[in-house]
């Protein structure tokens, strides 16, 4: 769903190599994502991470020369995160994982499933970050 | 804004000050009429490196001597028009100048202050509000734009290593603080153990670890673990963002 929708209202949608040399590139859009949504500080840092977190799974996974496509989708209450890649293994996630805890705590929600495609399988990871304002 | 712009008169002075002898007066009073006129080119070119963060005096100055050295170097019999010898010329000395000055990679002193003001702010904002506070937050603190504020948070993030904890805090890493991470190791179990996470862990540097624990598996926030370690949230930020890069590259390792 992320690949073929192009990008409307205030979405944001990237491409980039699946490789981890490009996750500071996702890195500084979620942050300036986040921060114009002002989310508060902590917010800002967590969905950062989440979405390095997020993206380096993705990339461990991915075969070689292929994609990570990204999809932000911010609203007034919420930061939405979704990314696809495409793999060889249709094992995803590995919700017993360091990562996964990682993400689980500094995202409100993660979300993954996975597809079968052409060439393997697509995995697909979402996060949501809550601006938390007047909710804590 | 086009600097070539009302200068095409002055091209034949050019020719007749080649044709004046070395030492006259008259070529000196030329030489120096030609200086001035241009003068407003030296200026816009200073004008377009300023943003770089070096004061626009000195690089008026730079350009200014760029230019005279344009003037003395020109040779209107090589066809040339002088803007063209001109522009490059001036612009090599104030590049030259900003790579021996290394201001290019130096913060504009605004946005040095700027970074501490916010910092201040973080600090004060979290205290009262006793949570992290918002980009919007802080700019109407401090009566500035949102856009000051972001503009004050990229500046902190370009520039680690003048990050704004070594400007805030005296000894980051100082060991007074590693006493904390005891006996206790607050449900490490909830990840696999295959992972070997443990010994990663402990192999990080202690206050890392306390902050890995406190985050992780003791559910605090950043701005309460800023607090508990007595340093800022953007320290806390880095060392939970370095933490798990050393994290994900021993796991990746083993």
């Amino acid at each position: 769903m992320t690949s073929d929708e192009p990008p409307f209202g205030d979405d944001i949608e990237v491409k980039v190599g699946a490789d981890a040399a490009q996750l500071p590139v996702l890195r500084a859009i979620a942050s300036v994502v986040a921060m114009r949504q002002d989310l508060d500080l902590d917010a800002i840092a967590d969905f950062k991470m989440a979405v390095d977190e997020a993206g380096s799974m993705l990339v461990l996974k991915a075969v070689g020369q292929t994609n990570l496509t990204c999809r932000f989708t911010p609203t007034k209450a919420e930061i939405k995160f979704a990314a696809t890649a495409l793999s060889e293994s249709g094992e995803w996630p590995d919700a017993g994982s360091f990562g996964w805890h990682v993400l689980s705590t500094l995202a409100d929600e993660v979300d993954a499933s996975v597809t079968p495609a052409t060439g393997g399988h697509l995995l697909r990871i979402e996060i949501v970050k809550r601006n938390g304002l007047g909710h804590e | 804004m086009n600097p070539r712009g009302g200068y095409d008169h002055l091209a034949p002075l050019f020719v007749e000050l080649a044709a004046l002898p070395e030492d006259s007066a008259e070529r000196r009073e030329l030489r120096e009429r030609l200086v001035t006129e241009h003068m407003p080119v030296a200026d816009h070119i200073a004008r377009r490196f300023a943003h770089q963060g070096a004061p626009l005096d000195d690089l008026s100055q730079v350009a200014k001597i760029g230019l005279i050295n344009a003037v003395d170097r020109f040779d209107p019999e090589h066809g040339a028009d002088f803007m063209s010898f001109a522009v490059p010329t001036i612009m090599g000395e104030v590049r030259r100048h900003i790579r021996d000055t290394s201001w290019a990679v130096h913060v504009p002193r605004r946005l040095k202050e700027m970074r501490l003001a916010i910092a201040g702010a973080v600090t004060e904002l979290s205290q009262r509000l006793g949570r992290a506070p918002t980009p919007s937050q802080i700019a109407e603190h401090l009566k500035i734009s949102r856009e000051e504020v972001f503009e004050g948070f990229e500046a902190t993030n370009a520039h680690h290593s003048l990050s704004l904890d070594y400007l805030l805090t005296d000894d980051p890493d100082s060991a007074s603080l590693a006493d904390t991470l005891g006996a206790d190791d607050p449900e490490l179990s909830v990840v696999d153990a295959r992972e070997a996470l443990y010994p990663l862990i402990k192999k990080l540097p202690e206050r890392q670890q306390k902050i890995i624990t406190l985050r992780f598996f003791g559910n605090l926030t950043q701005t309460q673990i800023a607090e508990t370690l007595g340093i800022s949230q953007m320290h806390v930020s880095r060392l939970l963002a370095k933490s798990l890069d050393q994290l994900r590259a021993g796991l990746v390792e083993g």
